[in-house]
């Protein structure tokens, strides 16, 4: 009979992934204490609270960027998807709470049929993801320009309708509502991905997308709905922002893509597919977004916080490297 | 021997020939239709062909693209990608803006300066991945962010004075002497294919392991690669300086991605090993006429990305298909 | 280039030889202490089952990977092999079981990589190589491979031959051959056989592995058995038995299970007219509890039959039919769901059947997975004891459920995957080459699991490069030519021999 658990031979129970989160979630904290030196009062609760939320606009993104890194693809669409769907809410809604449920149906649909777009000919035509998506990215680009004649037309002066504005900014036995809203992704997500056939088939599908086809799991589909969540997920940071910000404006959407992929690795989310997960995401998010607020807290101009968020990212990956080649 | 297949019949070299570098005579078909269907519209609304004016300020134009495009081809055909190829445009420009004085010495040296922090910064990225073994899409992700920042700080403003001279030499504007630069990338290209390092990079995109037993030396292989890279990225920040006759340390942004977009018109494989940088720059060019083609079309120049990434999914797609048909008939 | 001779009169100095070599894998010891010597003008076979360290005894001789501990010898003198190339300057040249060709590369070009001719300027004269190419496999014999041909749109038997070309070419003073024959049929083997031979009488030192024991004995001069990661003894002369006693540490019976009587029931699966690509118009029927080989030279249309049936790839014509119901197979999914469920194990289980990474656990559920969930939530104990069930079932060893199926040895991972479709319930099992690369116990249980599962009434369409194995195996052997359908043999006194004369009928001319 087969030695099925020889003790010797029983995994670990921090596994490398594992780690990775711990580690990023204790970079979070230590950065914290930095800006608590740097500006005492940084990490007083209503501050930390301030940059949660900032936070979970990245995390947002990150959530669908995750599902589809998570497969080895990559969604490079997220700024303009992002920065359409808050141009989009405030146009369709023109501002008023009676028009509110329609705009946001409509914009979250719109991300979600760019992200279907992206998937058909990602998983039917075999377009290289890093293309597809490029050219998504343009595409949105020049359909919002053009349609609302680079921000000019009538309607693109709207505001975010007040109950979404109210929601985001409102609060809930003193947790902002934003931060509630990234909880429950949070939670869903974290559910979705590790205890459900969705979330086996995806991890499978990273690890080999040929053998997951020949054991029966439906690759294409599959894909188009991780690109979906893709942009559905960018849409809703859209969203949020817009709602947070009260207006939208061009550009909006530029920096969440570098933000998106930047928190996915240092949470741990291997850039090749099959393995991570979103809690190391989001607690990437969170590491990122305090990092820009302690070198904000410094005064550091934005070169400077340019290069850090590079040198950074490069010391992570050398940590992270690192321990590839120990295990 | 006992050979257990029939001779099969030989495909004749030209067959094979035209089979294997199906992309890339795609890439130049698709160059050829736009130019042909820039010259139709030009006609239709300017009632005239495009004469040398219009040829110059092309070539003028796609220069950098078609630079950048080179140099990205390096590293996708090694399997890589690098996306740094914008903040080393934008860094190399800057550097440019502020030192390049009205001197021959000055410019020429500088030239060979900037080009040299060009392969210094390749180095950087080249170094990071092929001895640090981190991911390519990733190590130029980061530090993209650094070269971008560096740029800034070396430019703040955009300014500085390109020498006249300087642009005349580059990027002339009475005549297409651009043209020359565009044979010696393809003439150089031929040659480069025909050298040790030219095979080694091709081998290890094919199959890194089995160029490793094959005693190629991957990590020196590839860090040619990125410093290549970034010695052509400098190159179209030289090329962009010239044609502005100043500096912007934001002026390569885009071309991170457009220099993508180009090997993939190109017919370069993402996946690395097959391609070249010939289709590289049969991409620029392409991409280029199209914003003419826009142009003359009188398309809402705000529209322009969405068309240019229509075209891109369509052209990849429509080269995926022909592809395929090729080889099933083969 | 200078031959390893005697030194003096005494002990032949070894060509090649590997002193105490130790090497682990991520706390798995490959090699332990392990000890190996090759002679001049010697063909020295290595023989072990799966997991018993050659290939990476042979990779470490070849400069692929460096030892943890041990010293690498040739013509005596001590020497540190960083790099294949290494290994290169001093003659030594491996054929690697995985194969190093560039894929997109032409023959001619491969051939060549690293000793390209140069012309003027130095520069590579790229007709001068094409030429050098042809010259090198005409000077061995070989005429059917287009040294401008992709090496991509080459069948795998065709590639093999390169490879060893390539290796020849180079008049190694050592040669290492890793499973070169794994993929090769009978001709081809005879084939580099002679030149084994050939190489051998010019003083060569070769060392070989190999699974088949026939082809063992017909060319070794001497014989290596390796168990566990360490050399347990060198031969001269060695009956199989013997040899797999000592490869396994335990006497293995008879090597093929009795064959069930051969069923007379219903059909499970009919075809009919069958085409598609490199598949014509083939016939077939496959009755519950049937054993079908079919076999036929490499290249000759059995993947596409086999992915076909399983849905993995479309056909342009034809009929197929379930339990009497024609049914269209559009995918695997549609395939595993089809009535009585369809099942194939593929060619290639790293790359096309496991999830390397994932465990053994994962690796094993993932077809069934949507049938263990409630609302798509996977029930995990459930899970857990289905998969225990099997694994204990098929004797997989392996540290336990979670444990990634990449540590796995190559047998265990081949019974990994036919957990799965024995967890899925599959009735109808195609089988495309599954002992290919699996020592000789594995194979064995294999046999053993067949058979049990037709007594089951399950019928299985089995696929096999290997026709010794074809003619015991099988109640019925089906030869494809060319796509088609060339014999149907029956089973009963079937011989090796009469299959591979069926596949090469007509081929002679």
């Amino acid at each position: 009979m087969a030695r099925t658990d020889a003790p010797a031979a029983r995994l670990p129970v921090l596994t490398r992934e594992r780690r990775r989160i711990l580690y990023a979630c204790a970079a979070a904290v230590v950065l914290f204490l930095v800006g608590n030196v740097v500006r005492p009062g940084f990490a007083s609760p209503a501050s930390i609270s301030a940059i949660l939320v900032v936070a979970s606009f990245v995390g947002m993104v990150a959530a669908g960027q995750t599902f589809v890194i998570l497969i080895g693809g990559i969604d490079l669409s997220v700024p303009w998807v992002l920065n359409a769907a808050a141009i989009l809410l405030a146009t369709s809604s023109l501002g008023q709470d009676g028009r509110a449920a329609y705009a946001l149906v409509l914009t979250l649909g719109m991300g979600a049929v760019v992200g279907l777009a992206n998937g058909l000919a990602i998983a039917l035509l075999g377009v290289p993801a890093v293309v597809m998506t490029l050219a998504m990215n343009g595409i949105m680009e020049g359909l919002t320009l053009g349609l609302s004649g680079g921000l000019t037309c009538a309607s693109c002066a709207s505001y975010a309708p007040p109950v979404v504005q109210a929601a985001i900014h409102g609060s809930l036995l003193g947790i902002p509502t934003a931060l509630l809203l990234w909880l429950g992704v949070l939670l869903v997500v974290s559910v979705l991905l590790s205890l459900t056939v969705f979330g086996r088939s995806t991890y499978a599908i990273g690890n080999n997308a040929r053998a997951s086809f020949l054991a029966g799991v439906n690759v294409k589909a599959m894909t188009v709905a991780l690109y979906m969540l893709s942009g559905f997920f960018s849409a809703l940071a859209g969203v949020m922002l817009v709602g947070f910000g009260g207006q939208a404006s061009l550009g909006m959407g530029d920096p969440y893509l570098f933000q998106s992929i930047a928190a996915v690795v240092i949470g741990g989310v291997y850039i090749l597919g099959g393995r991570g997960h979103y809690v190391g995401a989001a607690a990437g998010a969170v590491t990122l977004v305090a990092l820009v607020s302690v070198l904000l807290a410094m005064n550091m101009p934005e070169y400077g916080r340019s290069i850090i968020y590079g040198v950074i990212i490069l010391v992570l990956l050398l940590l992270y490297g690192r321990e590839e080649g120990e295990a | 021997m006992a050979a257990p297949q029939a001779i099969a019949t030989r495909r004749p070299r030209l067959a094979h020939a035209m089979l294997q570098s199906a992309p890339l005579l795609l890439s130049l078909a698709m160059l050829a239709a736009s130019i042909v269907v820039y010259c139709a519209i030009y006609l239709a609304s300017q009632h005239r062909l495009p004469g040398g004016f219009e040829l110059t300020s092309t070539v003028n134009n796609t220069m950098p693209l078609a630079m950048a495009a080179v140099g990205q081809s390096f590293v996708v055909l090694t399997r890589g990608i690098d996306l740094s190829v914008g903040g080393i445009i934008d860094l190399t420009n800057a550097v440019a803006a502020v030192a390049i004085h009205d001197s021959p010495a000055s410019m020429v040296g500088w030239s060979l300066a900037i080009l040299a922090i060009g392969a210094l910064l390749g180095l950087v990225n080249g170094l990071l991945v092929a001895v640090g073994r981190l991911q390519p899409i990733l190590v130029t992700l980061a530090t993209l962010s650094i070269f971008q920042g560096i740029a800034i700080r070396v430019l703040p403003q955009p300014g500085g004075a390109i020498p006249d001279a300087y642009g005349a030499v580059l990027a002339n504007v009475d005549a297409p002497i651009s043209l020359i630069y565009v044979a010696l990338l393809v003439l150089g290209w031929r040659v480069f294919r025909r050298t040790r390092l030219g095979v080694s990079i091709f081998a290890i995109g094919n199959d890194e392991p089995a160029a490793a037993a094959n005693g190629i030396d991957v990590r020196r292989t590839k860090i040619a690669a990125y410093v290549l890279s970034g010695t052509f990225s400098a190159a179209a920040g030289l090329f962009l300086a010239a044609a502005a006759t100043a500096g912007d340390a934001t002026t390569g942004n885009s071309y991170t991605l457009t220099s993508i977009v180009a090997i993939v018109l190109g017919g370069v494989s993402l996946f690395g090993g097959r391609g070249s940088a010939v289709g590289g720059i049969a991409g620029a060019f392409v991409t280029s006429m199209i914003v003419n083609i826009l142009f003359f079309s009188h398309i809402d120049p705000l529209y322009q990305n969405f068309y240019e990434g229509l075209f891109l999914v369509l052209a990849v797609t429509a080269a995926a298909g022909i592809g395929h048909y090729f080889r099933r008939r083969a | 280039m200078s031959l390893a001779e005697s030194a003096g009169a005494g002990q032949p100095v070894p060509a090649i030889e590997g002193v105490g070599i130790s090497r682990a894998f991520g706390g798995v010891r490959a090699v332990q202490d392990a000890s190996f010597a090759a002679l001049a003008g010697e063909v020295h076979a290595l023989v072990g089952e799966n997991g018993a360290g050659k290939s990476t005894l042979i990779k470490i001789l070849g400069g692929r990977i460096r030892p943890d501990a041990g010293q690498v010898r040739v013509r005596g003198a001590a020497v540190l092999l960083n790099s294949p190339h290494d290994a290169h300057r001093l003659g030594a040249w491996t054929v690697f079981q995985e194969l190093t060709l560039l894929p997109a590369m032409t023959v001619a070009e491969n051939l060549l990589l690293g000793r390209e001719p140069r012309g003027r300027l130095g520069l590579i004269d790229r007709r001068a190589m094409e030429r050098d190419g042809e010259a090198m496999l005409a000077g061995l014999g070989i005429h059917h491979i287009d040294p401008l041909a992709l090496v991509q749109d080459l069948p795998l038997a065709e590639r093999q031959i390169v490879e060893i070309v390539r290796a020849i070419t180079q008049d190694p003073s050592i040669l290492f051959l890793d499973e070169p024959t794994s993929s090769l049929m009978e001709r081809e083997v005879a084939w580099l056989f002679g030149q084994i031979r050939r190489l051998r009488a010019a003083g060569t030192a070769i060392v070989f592995t190999s699974h088949r024991w026939n082809e063992i004995v017909s060319i070794a001069d001497r014989i290596t058995v390796c168990r566990g990661g360490t050399n347990v003894g060198t031969f001269t002369e060695i009956g199989e038995d013997e040899a797999v006693t000592l490869m396994t540490g335990r006497r293995v019976g008879s090597q093929y299970p009795p064959r069930p009587p051969a069923p007379a029931g219903e059909t499970a699966l009919a075809v009919r007219n069958l085409s598609g690509e490199g598949v014509h118009d083939v016939s077939l029927e496959l009755r519950k509890g049937e054993i079908l080989g079919i076999g036929g030279l490499a290249g000759h249309g059995h993947r596409e039959l086999f992915f076909m049936l399983f849905g993995a790839q479309q056909p342009t014509g034809g009929e197929i039919r379930l339990d009497g119901k024609p049914v269209r197979i559009a995918s695997p999914r549609a395939a595993v769901r089809t009535g009585s469920g369809i099942a194939l194990v593929p060619e290639d289980r790293k790359t096309e059947g496991l999830l390397l990474a994932m465990s053994v656990r994962d690796n094993m559920s993932l077809t069934i997975l949507s049938r263990i969930a409630s609302v798509g939530v996977i029930r995990q104990a459930t899970e857990q004891r289905l998969c225990r069930g099997i694994m204990e079932m098929l004797k997989v060893r392996a540290a336990g459920l979670a444990s990634p199926v990449g540590a796995l040895s190559g047998g265990n991972q081949q019974k990994v995957l036919l957990g799965r479709w024995l967890l899925a319930d599959c009735r109808t099992l195609l089988l495309y080459d599954v002992t290919r690369g699996v020592d000789a116990a594995t194979k064995h249980e294999i046999y053993e699991l067949m058979t049990r599962l037709a007594g089951e009434g399950r019928s299985i369409m089995f696929y096999s490069s290997d026709a010794e194995e074809l003619a015991h195996q099988a109640h019925r052997v089906l030869v494809l030519r060319e796509g088609r359908i060339a014999a149907e043999l029956d089973g009963t006194g079937l011989t090796a021999e009469d299959i591979v004369a069926a596949a090469m009928r007509d081929r002679a001319a």
